[in-house]
C-alpha cells in the first residue's frame, strides 16, 4: 500500500486553531453539541467528533510547552476493524481510506473492539444507529482532493501525500535532531495512513505506546472469541435476516424493473 | 479489497430499512423506500470558500487564527465559523500578532485582545467573550450598588446599533439608557482620562527635565493592547511605557477609594462596570495587579473594575431590555468623576492623547495656556499610519511627538526609533486603527471596518472638543477636587499607589520569528507561499 494517501502531522507546526475540527464538520455535515466539544483539554471524541483536537500541557526542557494533537481515524494499512467486520462494511480502499458504509452494517460493533485506537463511535442515541468514524474524506480523494482538514490547516501541520513521500520528508526532518526519534504510525498497527512527528515523546501527549507493529486481524480474531456467544448468536441471526430481504429486495428490483437506474 | 472507484451506483439494502422490513414486511419494500443506493457516511457538506474543483493548489479556505478557550476577551462560536482567514489576515498583517511567532509554540495563545478580529469575522463567529450576564445579575442583586463609566468613544458608537449614521453622537440618551437599565451611578471615563493626562503628564516633564531617571522617549500606557504588545514584543521598551494607568483603571482605583469615603458608600457592595470600545479591556480589568482599591482597605477582593462591556454589548442589553432609543431623552453624568474636558473626548481618536497631553503639558511647563495649534494638532490628526509633529515650548525647547496606530504602524515607528533614525520625546500608540473609535468592542457597521466609518466617528469628537469650552485637562473642576480634597497632587504618594502601575515581561511565552516578521512588515506574504 506504499503508493496508497497519508497524512503526516507535524505537531511542532500545530497552533492549535481548531481548523481542522471545523473542516471535518462543515464537509461531512456533523453536527455541532455544546457538551461535546471537538478541541480543548477534555475533547469528547463520538459519532459527530470524527477528529478531535486535543490540548496537552507538556514539559520541554524544563520549560512548559503546550501541544496540540489531533485525533482522528488512523486509517491502518491492514485494518482489525476491516478483518473483524463480518458483513464488509469496513473497508480498506486502494486510494488508503478505511471507509465504513452503513448500508452493510450489521450493527454488531465488532470494529468497535477489534480498533486498537477506539476509533469507531457508535451513533447510542439515534433509534437506529450506526458506527461512525472519520473516511479520509474517500469522496474527496476519489476526486483528487485531499482531506477537508488538511486543506483548511493555516500553518502546513497536515502534510497530504503519498505514504512513501511522507515517510521520506518525515525522516529527513527527525534528522534536523529537533524531534524525538519516532514517526508515529509508520509500524503501528503494521503501519497506518496517519503519521505523526513530534519534539515531544509521544507517550508524553497521550499516544498509546503500546500499540503492537504487528497487523492486527489476528488479534481482532482475539477479541472475536472472546464475545459472548449470545451475542454471537445475536448477530448470526441478523446476518441470516439480513441475506433473506437480500434475496426478496432482488426480487423485488427486478420487478421494479429500471426504475432505479 | 475495494477500490474508491468501485463505489458506484448499485441498489443495495441498508439496516434501517432491512429493520422496517423487519417489523413491517418487506411487501412494500419498493414504497418504504427500502431500494437505496450504496452509501458513505458523511461528505454531506460544503467547505465554504472554496471552489470545488481539484487542484495541488491550496483552495481559499484560509484557517483562522487561535483563541485560547480562556481568552478574557474573545471567543468563537465554531458553529459559525466558515474557515475563511479574515481573521488571520488582520490579526497578521494589521496587527502582526499571528504569524510573528516561531513554532512550535511555547504556553501560551499569544493574542493582544484587541480584538480586531471580531469586526473583520464576516459570519460573526468571533465575538467578545460574555460580561453581560454577571452585568445582569450584578443589578439584579439588591446587596450591590452597581456603577458604571463609559469610554470617550461609546458616545459615537452606540447610535451605529439602532440605524444611526457612523458617528452619531448620543452621549446624553447613553447615560438615559443605562440608567433606564438600572445603574446606580453614571461615570465618564472622559473624567478620568483628564485624570490620565494629569498624571502621564507630569511624569512627561519629568522625564523631560530629568528629574527622573525613566527614559525618552515616553510611550502611552492607556492601551491595553499595545501594552501587552510591549511585554511581548518589545520588553526592552518598558521602562519607556508610562507608569499611568488607563483611564478605566484609574476611575476604577477612584471609585471604590475617593468616591466610596466621600458618599460613604461601602466599597465592598460597588460592582464596577465599564462600556468600552474594546475588548482588551476586558483582559487589563483582570491582570492581577489591578486591585489598588483591593490594597488600600486591604481587602484583596476587592477589583477596581468588576465587569467590562463592550458597545455592541450594552447595545443588546438595551433591545433585550426593549428600550426604544429613539424616545431615549439626553441625561447628564452624575457627578465628582462625571466632568470630561474636549482633550479627555478626543482621546477616542488616534493622535487625541497626544493632543491632550501636549494642551496640558505646554502649561504645566509655561504656565501660560497653549497656542491654538495645539487644539487642532493636524499634523497627528487623521488616519495616516504614522504621524510626527514638532512644537517648541518656551523654557524647554523643541518636543518631538509621534503617533501611530495599528501594531503594524507601531512596529514600523518603533524599529525606526530603535534604529535610531528617529528620535522623539514621546509616542502615543493605540492597537487599532483609527483609535479607540476603531476599537474591538465597537459596532460592526461595515464589515471589514471601513476608514469612513473612522472618519465619521472621529470627527463627531473632533466638532464636539471645538464646540467646547472646557478643553484642556488641567482646567476639569472634579479633577482638581479630587486632588485637593483626597490625592494631594500628581504624583503624590497616593497618586502613584492608585493611579500607577508596573509591567510584566511576556517574552518568555513566545520566540519572535525574525524572518517572517520581515516578510509580514514587507507585506509580501500570501497564505500560498507557505512551505
Ligand atoms: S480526513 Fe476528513 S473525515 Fe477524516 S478527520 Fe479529516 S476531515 Fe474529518
Ligand atoms: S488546522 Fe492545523 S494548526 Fe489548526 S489545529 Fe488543526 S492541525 Fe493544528
Ligand atoms: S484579539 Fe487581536 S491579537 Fe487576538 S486574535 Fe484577535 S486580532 Fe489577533
Ligand atoms: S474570520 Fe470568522 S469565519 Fe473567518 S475563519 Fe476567522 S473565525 Fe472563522
Amino acid at each position: 500500500m506504499n503508493g496508497s494517501n497519508a497524512v503526516l502531522v507535524d505537531l511542532t507546526q500545530c497552533v492549535g486553531c481548531g481548523s481542522c475540527t471545523v473542516a471535518c464538520k462543515l464537509w461531512n455535515g456533523k453536527h455541532y453539541d455544546k457538551g461535546a466539544p471537538a478541541t480543548g483539554l477534555h475533547p469528547v471524541a463520538d459519532h459527530s467528533n470524527w477528529t478531535t483536537l486535543t490540548q496537552r500541557k507538556a514539559e520541554k526542557d524544563g520549560a512548559p510547552a503546550w501541544r496540540f494533537v489531533k485525533a482522528q481515524c488512523m486509517h491502518c494499512e491492514e485494518p482489525a476493524c476491516v478483518s473483524s467486520c463480518m458483513s464488509k462494511a469496513m473497508r480498506k480502499t486502494e486510494q488508503g481510506p478505511v471507509v465504513y458504509r452503513p448500508d452493510l452494517c450489521a450493527g454488531c460493533r465488532y470494529c468497535m473492539m477489534a480498533c486498537p485506537f477506539e476509533v469507531p463511535k457508535y451513533e447510542w442515541g439515534k433509534v437506529i444507529p450506526s458506527v461512525s468514524k472519520c473516511q479520509m474524506c474517500s469522496t474527496r480523494l476519489a476526486h483528487g482532493r485531499s482531506p477537508a482538514c488538511t486543506d483548511a490547516c493555516p500553518t502546513g501541520a497536515l502534510r497530504f501525500g503519498r505514504r512513501q513521500e511522507l515517510l521520506g520528508i518525515a525522516h529527513d526532518k527527525l534528522k534536523t535532531g529537533r524531534y524525538v526519534n519516532k514517526v508515529y504510525g509508520e509500524r503501528e498497527a503494521g503501519g497506518t495512513s496517519w503519521l505523526y512527528i513530534s519534539d515531544i515523546p509521544f507517550g508524553q501527549l497521550g499516544f498509546k505506546a503500546n500499540v503492537t507493529s504487528e497487523s492486527l486481524p489476528a488479534i481482532a480474531e482475539h477479541y472475536m472469541r472472546k464475545t459472548p456467544a449470545l451475542l454471537l448468536g445475536g448477530a448470526a441471526l441478523f446476518m441470516g435476516l439480513s441475506k433473506l430481504i437480500q434475496r426478496k429486495k432482488a426480487v423485488a428490483a427486478a420487478k421494479e424493473g429500471k426504475r432505479e437506474q | 479489497m475495494a477500490k474508491a472507484s468501485e463505489v458506484k451506483e448499485k441498489m443495495t439494502i441498508d439496516r434501517r430499512n432491512m429493520l422496517k422490513a423487519l417489523v413491517g414486511g418487506c411487501a412494500t419494500a419498493s414504497l418504504t423506500g427500502c431500494l437505496v443506493r450504496e452509501q458513505e457516511p458523511g461528505a454531506k457538506g460544503w467547505v465554504p470558500q472554496q471552489y470545488d474543483a481539484p487542484s495541488s493548489w491550496p483552495p481559499q479556505v484560509r484557517g483562522r487564527v487561535p483563541i485560547d478557550p480562556e481568552n478574557p476577551s474573545i471567543a468563537r462560536d465554531d458553529r459559525k465559523c466558515v474557515l475563511c482567514g479574515q481573521c488571520i489576515e488582520v490579526c497578521k498583517k494589521i496587527q502582526t500578532v499571528y504569524g510573528s511567532y516561531a513554532l512550535p509554540v511555547k504556553d501560551d495563545f499569544i493574542c493582544i485582545h484587541c480584538g480586531q478580529c471580531t469586526l473583520w469575522c464576516p459570519t460573526g463567529a468571533i465575538v467578545e467573550a460574555d460580561d453581560r450576564t454577571r452585568v445582569l445579575q450584578a443589578l439584579k442583586d439588591p446587596t450591590k450598588v452597581v456603577i458604571v463609566q463609559t469610554a470617550p468613544s461609546t458616545r459615537v458608537g452606540l447610535g451605529e446599533e439602532f440605524g444611526m449614521p457612523g458617528g452619531s453622537w448620543v452621549e446624553g440618551q447613553q447615560v438615559a439608557a443605562l440608567r433606564r437599565l438600572g445603574f446606580s451611578r453614571v461615570f465618564d471615563t472622559n473624567f478620568a482620562a483628564d485624570l490620565t493626562i494629569m498624571e502621564e503628564g507630569s511624569e512627561l516633564i519629568e522625564r523631560l527635565t530629568g528629574k527622573s531617571e525613566a527614559p525618552l522617549p515616553q510611550l502611552t500606557s492607556c492601551c491595553p493592547g499595545w501594552v501587552k504588545f510591549v511585554e511581548y514584543y518589545y520588553p526592552e521598551w518598558m521602562p519607556n511605557l508610562s507608569t499611568a494607568k488607563s483611564p478605566q483603571q484609574m476611575l476604577g482605583a477612584v471609585l471604590k477609594t475617593y468616591y466610596a469615603k466621600k458618599t460613604g458608600i461601602d466599597p465592598r457592595t460597588i460592582f464596577s462596570v465599564s462600556v468600552m470600545p474594546c475588548t482588551a479591556k476586558k483582559f487589563e480589568s483582570v491582570r492581577p495587579e489591578f486591585n489598588a482599591a483591593g490594597r488600600y482597605w486591604k481587602n484583596d477582593a476587592l477589583r477596581d473594575i468588576d465587569a467590562v462591556l463592550t458597545v455592541r454589548e450594552l447595545a443588546l442589553m438595551m433591545k433585550e431590555a426593549g428600550l426604544d432609543f429613539s424616545s431615549l431623552p439626553e441625561e447628564s453624568y452624575d457627578s465628582l468623576l462625571g466632568e470630561g474636558s474636549g482633550a479627555a473626548l478626543i482621546f477616542g481618536s488616534t493622535g487625541g492623547v497626544m493632543e491632550a497631553a501636549v494642551r496640558t503639558a505646554y502649561h504645566a511647563v509655561t504656565g501660560q495656556k497653549a497656542p491654538t495649534l495645539a487644539f487642532n494638532l493636524a499634523p497627528v490628526r487623521g488616519l495616516s499610519g504614522v504621524k510626527e509633529a514638532s512644537m517648541d515650548v518656551p523654557g524647554y525647547g523643541k518636543v518631538r511627538v509621534a503617533v501611530a496606530h495599528g501594531l503594524h504602524n507601531a512596529r514600523t515607528l518603533l524599529d525606526r526609533v530603535k534604529a535610531g533614525t528617529a528620535r522623539y520625546d514621546f509616542i502615543e500608540v493605540m492597537s487599532c486603527p483609527g483609535g479607540c473609535i476603531g476599537g474591538g468592542g465597537m459596532p460592526r457597521s461595515s464589515v471589514p471596518p471601513a476608514d469612513d466609518v473612522r472618519r465619521s466617528r472621529i470627527r463627531s469628537l473632533q466638532i464636539k472638543d471645538a464646540a467646547g469650552t472646557l478643553r484642556e485637562s488641567h482646567e476639569n473642576q472634579e479633577v482638581k477636587e479630587l486632588y485637593r480634597s483626597f490625592l494631594g497632587r500628581p504624583l503624590s504618594h497616593l497618586s502613584h499607589q492608585l493611579l500607577h502601575t508596573d509591567y510584566v515581561s511576556r517574552a518568555k511565552h513566545l520566540k519572535v520569528d525574525p524572518q517572517a516578521l520581515e516578510e509580514i512588515l514587507a507585506g509580501q506574504v500570501t497564505e500560498a507561499s507557505r512551505s
